[in-house]
């Protein structure tokens, strides 16, 4: 099973201005899964709602794929330097 | 390592039979078990990797006042197979206005068509896939899987 990544290191800078970001996911993936959690029903219900649309299974699997998405984020590794500008996006 | 594969390399050892037969032994084997057993070094690196490198670097001959582009990117290969499987999101429906538009820039082609496995076989094909350019004002360009 693919593991979230734990924190995310960003760092901007430019010619005249600097930025430089540390999250620790692992903080912030408690509190997703609790706004996932309350959004569940709502989620269930607008599922039956465009069922004769053919949107049910787009709503319905969309959650699980995009945590895919975002478990498959780690190891994502982005470095550009170009002369005094860099920049830098790390998921570890 | 299975009883044959061990009959036909103590075959080989006893000088019974020669490398060529035993090589054609061992590959008609793995053809009738459907499992060669032996992986190379080369096919093992190939399902370990892990992820899609792309690296720019300067050329060190440049002048001082030329400018250094550097790019390092590394992208995991689970991130380009979970985008791929977000294409099994479009409903049907979707589909079909799609290609309509499709069709009224002129292109003819089908999205229904694209499956996700489909481009799973796509991705593993790339595992393959090297590109080494080198020289010019750029540097060098590289881009591989590892």
């Amino acid at each position: 099973m693919m593991r979230p990544p734990l924190f995310l290191k960003m760092r901007f800078r430019g010619k005249h201005r600097r930025f430089s970001l540390w999250l620790p996911l692992f903080l912030i993936g408690p509190l997703l899964l609790v706004g996932a959690l309350i959004l569940l029903p709502l989620v269930l219900l607008a599922a039956i709602i465009l069922f004769p649309f053919g949107w049910s299974l787009t709503v319905l699997m969309f959650g699980p794929l995009v945590l895919r998405v975002l478990c498959a984020l780690r190891g994502l590794q982005v470095d550009i330097q170009d002369g005094k500008e860099q920049v830098y996006i790390s998921f570890k | 390592m299975s009883e044959n594969r061990r009959r036909i390399l103590d075959m080989l050892a006893e000088g019974k039979v020669s490398v060529n037969e035993a090589e054609r032994l061992l590959a008609a084997m793995g053809e009738s078990t459907g499992d060669t057993g032996f992986s190379t070094a080369g096919e093992t690196a190939k399902d370990e990797r892990k992820y899609l490198r792309v690296v720019v670097e300067p050329n060190p001959d440049a002048g001082p006042g030329a400018e250094q582009h550097r790019v390092n990117i590394r992208v995991p290969m689970a991130l380009i197979r979970a985008g791929v499987k977000l294409t099994s999101l479009i409903p049907s429906n979707a589909t079909t206005k799609i290609n309509e538009e499709l069709h009224k820039s002129g292109v003819d082609f089908d999205v229904s068509n694209i499956k996700p496995e489909n481009l799973n076989e796509l991705v593993d094909a790339m595992k393959d896939l090297e590109i080494d350019v080198q020289g010019g004002q750029e540097g060098k360009v590289r881009v591989y899987f590892e």
